[in-house]
């Protein structure tokens, strides 16, 4: 492990802490692992084979208490960064990870973040990305989830600050009653760029996969969803839905949206669906003809909107906070959380 | 209250309302009647500040204020309310949430402080009670799997949070049927005093028997075109718009 200087000022800016539960925090910056490589309580913690990155190893349950992976990126003189986690989950285990993506400047970082997920018979996973940088930033996340039979991933992605956010999500149902819940909430102004590029591949029958993927568009931002549901030939009986809805506040903002299904099985259920629009000027008439004002109104139509992404986080006190950071967000505030004297974005 | 002179308002180049003049007193209910298309909803949504519609002449002064300078969340804050015919689904917005943000937002115009979470529920509570409402409509989204007697009673509700100078109920009798109507209607008597008013708009008169009005108005072709005591609403009953129509 590299020695880091950066380390103090870090954890007195970040001191967020995820509120309920047992919180255990993790520092990665610049891709390095803060912390003594360690195994405990059904825990294993090292750096990846290039001393970059976070391995993880997880067995039993510890779905009450979170992981927080905090990673930040802190150069003076950025360069491009790549790095790759490894998380694995053992048969049976159970386990929350938090990952909140930081720049500790507003310097142009470039970070791809590789994450390959395994999660083994039974095993459990409850995993948020809450991508919070500034608006120069370059971000690309790849996640590649592989579950065996039964496991169940619930993936949320919150895009809430960055210049350009690429995410790659990969998920490969491998084994019999495996399920995986993705959304993603992404919420995009000025010149910022979003993308979400999403698979989810039914290799095995009977598995269950849904999608929930939103995005508010103002000013001149745009995004991209391209998601595809891919089911075997031999995958009978899969469940297979993805909805992706997008609500433009400007005329200049702009959508592309993909909803693809690949089905070469017979025996299945499954849909896919998209719409763009914008807000409902009844509604809002509605809302201002009991006292609400205009701004007001519109932020509760766009709160409305994202209410059924966020309501899928089942950790309330994370729900809780999120709601919060998402209304700062729509009302063009910091989306810093409370305890934290950093300037996220 | 309420002084409407020589109202004219048409949509694109479509003229609805073409003169209507309204005057409506503190401790008065007034019904407006009239046949499809005189321009009854198109006078409670001006009067509300809906948009779509262009003023071309004519005036509004409600409380001695210029209603029609005003944006909608401004004549609601004087105290006007509209119940709408057609009330508006709003997914992702619970009821309490919004009863919260407008009470709230009255609350600061008034220079109040917001009312705290028990305070609120407590309201909440009572008010419900006026209209028979269940309190597990609250946790769902604005009028969102409603009925459409559930969805007119949740409007009285809101009318009842937000205690109005002004209600103007446009149809809040239509799509009914009898106990929905005189839960309504309850509500509406329930919620009338000395000061306010109420102007409800109505195909029927069969609303008329359970909310009493002082002054009925005959509305065709966006003008009024009959006013009288509430015998003027049977008598529209038994013989039609036509004969009034033809009378005038």
């Amino acid at each position: 492990m590299k020695e880091y200087t950066y380390m103090p000022e870090v954890k007195r800016v970040f001191q967020c802490t995820v509120p309920g539960g047992n919180i255990r925090q993790v520092f990665l910056i610049d891709g390095i692992l803060q912390e003594k490589e360690s195994e405990q309580n059904g825990v294993s913690l090292t750096s990846g084979p290039d001393g970059k990155g976070l391995q993880l190893r997880i067995s039993g349950d510890h779905s009450e208490n979170p992981i927080q992976i905090i990673s930040v990126r802190s150069e003076d003189l950025p360069r491009p960064l790549e790095f790759y986690n490894t998380w694995e989950l053992e048969p049976g285990a159970k386990a929350q990870i938090v990952v909140c993506d930081h720049t500790l400047r507003e310097y142009l970082y470039q970070t791809v973040r590789f994450s390959n997920i395994t999660l083994g018979e039974g095993a459990v996973l409850d995993l948020l990305f809450m991508q919070n940088e500034h608006g120069r930033s370059r971000y690309r996340l790849e996640v590649d989830a592989q579950l065996k039979k039964e496991a169940r991933l619930d993936c949320h992605i919150l895009s809430l600050y960055g210049g350009t956010i690429q995410n790659k999500v990969t998920v490969h149902l491998q084994e019999s009653g495996a399920v995986c819940n993705l959304d993603g909430l992404y919420l995009a102004d000025g010149e910022q760029n979003v993308t979400y590029d999403i698979e989810v591949r039914h290799n095995s029958g009977e598995c269950n996969s849904n999608q929930l993927f939103k995005g508010i568009l103002d000013e001149q931002a745009k995004a991209r969803f391209d998601g595809i549901i891919y089911v075997a030939p031999h995958a009978q009986k899969t469940e297979a839905f993805q909805a992706n809805h997008n609500l433009l506040l400007t005329r200049d903002a702009k959508i592309t949206t993909l909803p693809q299904l690949e089905i070469y099985a017979d025996d299945v259920k499954c849909s896919h669906g998209a719409t763009i629009g914008s807000l409902d000027p009844l509604g809002l008439f509605y809302m201002r003809t009991r006292g609400i004002p205009l701004s007001e109104a519109k932020m509760l139509q766009q709160m409305a909107f994202v209410q059924d992404v966020l309501e899928h986080v089942r950790n309330g006190a994370i729900r809780s906070r999120l709601e919060k950071i998402v209304e700062s967000r729509l009302r063009g505030e910091f989306t810093k959380c409370t305890h934290c004297t950093m300037h996220c974005c | 209250m309420l002084k409407i002179n020589d109202l004219y308002v048409s949509i694109g180049d479509r003229e609805i309302l073409s003169g209507v003049t309204l005057e409506v007193k503190a401790g008065e209910i007034h019904a407006i009647m009239g046949p499809n298309g005189s321009g009854k909803s198109t006078l409670a949504a001006v009067l509300a500040g809906r948009e779509t519609f262009t003023v071309t002449k004519g005036s509004a002064y409600f409380m001695g204020v210029d209603l029609l300078a005003l944006p909608p969340e401004e004549r609601a804050r004087l105290g006007l309310f509209l119940g709408f015919q057609y009330p508006v689904e709003i997914p992702g917005l619970t009821s309490v949430n919004f009863m919260k943000a407008a009470v709230n937002e009255q609350r600061k115009y008034k220079h109040l402080p917001p009312l705290s979470a028990g305070e609120f529920l407590k309201l909440m509570r009572e008010k419900m009670a006026v209209v028979e409402m269940d309190p597990a409509f609250v946790g769902r989204g604005v009028n969102v799997g409603f009925s459409g007697g559930e969805k007119k009673r949740n409007e009285i509700f809101q009318m009842a949070m937000l205690e109005p100078m002004l209600a103007i109920l446009d149809e809040t009798d239509s799509g009914l049927d009898v106990d929905a109507l005189r839960v309504v209607a309850n509500g509406v008597n329930k919620l009338k005093t000395k000061d306010n008013a109420f102007v409800v708009i109505t195909h029927y008169q069969r609303l008329l028997d359970y909310i009493v009005p002082d002054i009925v108005h005959v509305l065709y072709k966006g003008r009024i075109i009959k006013s009288g005591s509430k015998e003027l609403a049977l008598e529209v009953e038994n013989k039609g718009y036509d004969h009034i129509i033809s009378g005038t």
